[in-house]
């Protein structure tokens, strides 16, 4: 397997989705390559740091307020 | 097409106020549209006008069971219209020139390292919280993604949605999406690594 057949996998390999033969021969090569084993551990810490990101930061208190106000008008013309 | 709620009552309770839809909801749609939109201004009308879709059709909804898959659509959408209207006055970024760039990146050699490979994506529990100044620059990468690749990125590796989801709600294949996330991967790699040395060393 070559280094870019590798990355070509990476996506799948990371999900956990591929076969048996497949991962024997991503795990070969990585046990002669530093450089794709630094590839792989690069590609999946992008993956974990950017799961980190919070979903629900506050809105910007500007615009809470104005957003607000924009709702209790829709919600009073459809009342 | 705006998708339509389902009209069918999925439970008994009444539907959701104005109020709890403002509080529970608006914070997780504007993050979406901003990661999406890639700018504040853009995030906040996209906010308000899927707020306002939602505030007219609450009678609709009995619970809230179906309320947040359905906004998740609402959203894209509304981010997806909002940034072709942007286009229109603006000469839009192309996707193929993009598509090259991604290329030329994910065909640079990988850097020297000696580690063993560790495929898995879990955090352990002291990786748990970014601080500000990381947060800021996995952000900043997000919003430097090209169009195209940018929405499938935060569809999946910031909401964490499947790729067969995000195909449904992108109008592409799997196979495409697959394709673009890992290029968007591919890039954010290049752009975050140097940022996180501590975490790869």
């Amino acid at each position: 397997m070559s280094c870019q057949e590798m990355v070509d996998l990476l996506l799948d390999f990371v999900g956990g989705e591929i076969t048996p033969e497949q991962r024997a021969m991503i795990e070969q090569h990585l046990c002669g390559c530093p450089p794709c084993v630094r590839h792989v551990e690069e590609y999946s810490l992008t993956i974990r740091v950017t799961r980190l990101l919070p979903k629900n930061d506050p809105l910007p208190p500007a615009f809470e307020q104005r957003l607000w106000a924009a709702l209790a008008a829709e919600s009073e013309r459809g009342a | 097409m705006t998708p339509q709620p389902d009209p069918t009552p999925t439970t008994d309770l009444p539907p959701p106020s104005p109020e709890q839809v403002f509080r529970e909801y608006a914070p997780r749609i504007y993050n979406l549209a901003r990661r999406m939109l890639g700018n504040d201004a853009d995030a906040e009308d996209v906010t308000q006008d899927v707020l306002v879709q939602v505030v007219r059709k609450l009678h609709t909804f009995r619970g809230d069971a179906q309320l947040p898959t359905w906004l998740h659509r609402v959203t894209v959408n509304a981010a997806l219209a909002h940034r072709e209207k942007r286009a229109n006055r603006q000469k839009r970024e192309s996707v193929t020139g993009d598509d090259e760039a991604l290329e030329a990146i994910a065909a640079d050699p990988p850097t020297a390292g000696v580690r063993l490979p560790r495929p898995g994506i879990e955090a352990t529990p002291d990786e748990n919280i970014l601080a500000a100044e990381q947060r800021a620059v996995i952000e900043r990468a997000i919003a430097k993604l090209p169009e195209g690749f940018r929405e499938v990125y935060v569809l999946a590796d910031v909401e964490g949605l499947p790729n067969a989801e995000i195909a449904d709600m992108l109008n592409l294949s799997v196979a495409a999406v697959k394709s673009r996330l890992h290029r968007a991967r591919e890039r954010m790699r290049v752009l975050l690594a140097p940022h996180f040395e501590e975490a790869l060393t």
